[in-house]
């Protein structure tokens, strides 16, 4: 019964997350046509759009990791169901919350509602508290369900074998941990120290706002706990994903299952730690931070994406180079997702040093770098389960069509969004504009064609979205 | 669980803060920034008269208010002023001209004339020297707050620069006498040039990341530094603790 409903609520994240994302997509189109001059938007509305673009995309992809990993989980150790609906229950409560506050209240202080922005109320009254209630629902679900994964993986696996520390030395170890209880355990453990940070923000702003201003905070306390809260699940979420990837790629590939060696388990172990610190790279610019953070911000960013990116793209080429592969959909989505990955991890460790950090600092090379590891990586990470597990476990099987059709639009809408990013932030386009003065000549030109990729990106997701939302629908609807 | 953990911790932080109400004096410097000055009517020494932000638009301003029976803070504000404008880094090539306006009402255009000429300034043509009828519109705009002594026949005040970018914008505000580097960051600001800044600490601000100490120049780590470290701390913790006790309970 309680695998039954784990895999109907996997249906139900699914089915949520494919709304929210064509939406959210349609939103950033329009932000890009706006900066292009093809629609014109009042700058709090741009704001309000951008604000919900980000945190509904953040917040999408990391439950759509989490709803994966859970799933695949079950075939390791019993998962809480009550913990997923529980987290599924508040996901919906706070996302309504969040586009209230957004859509109607006007609240527009960006997703990283940076202090002391949410303070500084241009929009409804009532939208800074609701905004940050909203984030408070969402951090209790999501706690809950971290915790109860984490539980499930420790009443199986002793805290070194979930870390595969047996692995650092001996080839053949006793207990083999499979990868992907490494690289969840991993994931989850950081989403656990990125929501604590949450809760710790949110504690010290809800103080000030209720307190009337009695209490203030410190700019550089709250901007720290803010990137340790914002990168962190930024990327964990990208892990969450990778997890799923170490374990049904092989599978669908026809291939045997990847097993954990001493590379795989320093690598990851690596990236557990290294990740922790790497948000400090978000304060390169700020004077008062002090410099023995900065070089930590910039060392940890380079070892905490470098090793696990490493074995990553050296198993997946093991896996692939001359040998007879099944090939479908899903696998190919991984495939490339992992290709975006890396391009967006690369574009991220040259924005990590220091002295190109000086060029490119909010400039449009932020949401390139961005965009090239989720819009082209952990989306594609996802859409491949989604796809695996719409197929599975549905009645309505049957081949899948236009396969080739679907990849070609989403490679050529995807490449060509970011590459129009890339371009501008190589120009020193600045980031968060809502239009752009005339002294960037080239920023409007390339915004417009980004927005003309992103439509045929989103075309591409249309005809990925529809049949496996129709899968997912009558899983739903259908006792099995 | 974590809900009501989080709530009594916001009533305990907030009910203990309710004691420690906001002191004007603590971060008044950093109010108004940002807001526009009141466009006060000024008649200057040279005969001209000017609005506020006319003034501004010819030149961004550093604005000095002082009055002319001042036995305390008004002449040293001038004089260091004067000398640090000599020595402020990176001014080279920045406009500014410097506004000294009295907040005293009995202050003629007259008694504004011979305060400059006292300090050597009237022919400094970047100087101007004011007064204006609007004035308690003016300083409540830059939240300044003379208070008259009948007894000494002075005002209790602070010596305050108040910077004014071109379009009317106060940029900085600096309290006290200040060192000609700080004028330097001034200058910066209204000539809209990034001039780093911070909340000074005051008793409303309980966890700063760091705590500085004017006696010795230096900062040293504050509680602010433990919250970040806080989440990592838990996450270990939370997590050998479940395994503890998922052990215990398989045991
Ligand atoms: C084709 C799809 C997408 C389009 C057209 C799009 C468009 C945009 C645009 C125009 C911006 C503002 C850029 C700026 O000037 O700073 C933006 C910001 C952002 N986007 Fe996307 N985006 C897409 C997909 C995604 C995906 C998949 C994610 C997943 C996480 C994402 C997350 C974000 C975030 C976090 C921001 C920053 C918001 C902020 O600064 O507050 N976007 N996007």
């Amino acid at each position: 019964m309680e695998a039954k409903g784990i895999k109907k609520n996997t249906a139900i994240w699914i089915i949520a997350v494919l709304v929210l994302f064509v939406l959210s997509i349609i939103l950033g189109i329009i932000m890009r046509l706006n900066q292009g001059g093809a629609v014109h938007l009042d700058p709090g509305t741009f704001y309000a759009d951008m604000t919900i673009h980000g945190i509904t995309m953040i917040g999408i992809w990391f439950v759509a990791g989490m709803a994966g990993v859970n799933f695949i989980m079950e075939r390791y150790v019993k998962t809480s169901y009550r913990a997923n609906t529980f987290a599924l229950v508040m996901t919906v409560i706070g996302v309504v919350m969040l586009w209230v506050s957004t859509l109607i209240g006007d609240f527009h202080a960006g997703w990283t509602f940076l202090y002391p922005l949410p303070f500084k109320i241009a929009w409804s009254a009532w939208a800074t508290p609701m905004f940050l209630w909203a984030l408070a629902v969402l951090g209790v679900g999501w706690l809950v369900w971290v915790l109860s994964l984490m539980t499930a993986l420790l009443k199986k696996y002793s805290i070194s074998q979930v870390f595969a520390w047996q692995h650092f030395r001996n080839k053949n170890p006793e207990v083999e941990t499979p990868p992907f209880i490494l690289i969840s355990m991993i994931s989850l453990l950081g989403v656990l120290a990125c929501l604590i940070a949450a809760v710790v923000l949110l504690v010290l702003l809800f103080a000030e706002y209720y307190s009337h201003g009695a209490f203030v905070n410190d700019a550089l306390l709250i901007k720290n706990l803010t990137y340790f809260f914002g990168h962190t699940i930024a990327n964990e979420m990208l892990y969450l994903g990778l997890a799923i990837i170490y374990e049904l790629f092989p599978e669908i590939s026809g291939r045997p299952k990847w097993k954990t060696t001493w590379y795989v388990a320093i690598a990851w172990n690596l990236t557990l730690f290294f990740v922790l610190l790497a948000f400090f790279h978000h304060l390169y610019m700020d004077f008062v931070q002090p410099e023995g953070l900065q070089i930590v911000g910039q060392l940890a960013s380079y070892l905490a994406s470098l090793p696990s990116a490493g074995v990553t793209v050296f198993s997946v080429i093991v896996a692939v180079y001359r040998t007879k592969i099944k090939w479908s959909l899903s696998n190919l989505l991984f495939f490339i997702g992992i290709a975006g990955w890396v391009i967006g991890g690369v574009g991220a460790v040259i924005d990590a040093t220091i002295s190109n950090n000086f060029l490119l600092h909010n400039t449009l090379w932020v949401p390139a770098h961005f965009h090239s590891y989720n819009a082209m990586g952990n989306v594609l990470f996802s859409l491949g389960f989604f796809h695996w597990f719409s197929v599975e476990y549905s009645k309505r099987k049957g081949p899948e069509r236009l396969s080739s059709l679907k990849l070609s639009f989403l490679l050529l809408g995807g490449i060509g969004f970011l590459a129009a990013f890339y371009v501008a932030g190589a120009e020193s386009v600045p980031r968060r504009y809502s239009s752009y003065p005339v002294e960037f000549t080239s920023a409007k030109l390339l915004a417009t064609l980004g927005a003309v990729f992103a439509t045929v990106y989103l075309i591409a997701i249309f005809l990925f979205v529809s049949s496996i939302f129709k899968r997912c629908i009558n899983m739903v609807l259908h006792r099995s | 669980m974590h809900k009501y953990g989080l709530t009594s911790f916001l009533i305990f932080v907030c009910s203990f803060l309710v004691d420690a109400v906001a002191q004007p004096a603590a971060g008044w410097q950093e109010t108004n920034i940002n807001e526009v000055i009141y466009n006060a009517p000024l008649q200057i020494i040279s005969g001209d008269h000017v609005s506020m932000h006319q003034l501004a638009a010819q030149n961004p301003l550093v604005v000095a208010f002082v009055f002319t029976r001042c036995s305390g803070i008004c002449a040293p504000l001038i004089i260091q002023l004067k000398e640090s404008l000599q020595f402020a880094p990176n001014i080279g090539n920045k406009k500014y001209n410097v506004l000294v306006i009295s907040f005293d009402p009995r202050d003629s255009v007259k008694d504004m004339e011979n305060m400059a000429t006292r300090f050597n300034l009237q022919h400094e043509g970047n100087w101007k020297f004011a007064v204006t009828d609007s004035i308690s519109r003016l300083i409540s705009s830059v939240n300044f707050n003379p208070v008259w002594y009948e007894q000494t026949l002075q005002f209790d005040h602070d010596a305050l620069l108040v910077g004014v970018n071109s379009q009317g914008f106060v940029t900085k505000k600096l309290l006290g006498l200040r060192n000609s580097k700080d004028i330097g960051l001034l200058i910066n600001s209204i000539n809209n040039v990034f001039s780093p800044t911070y909340r000074l600490p005051g008793q409303s601000n309980l966890f700063s990341c760091y705590n500085y100490n004017p006696k010795t120049g230096k900062n040293t780590p504050g509680l602010g530094m433990l919250f970040i470290a806080l989440p990592a701390i838990l996450s270990f913790s939370i997590l050998i603790i479940i395994r503890l006790v998922s052990k215990s309970k398989s045991a």
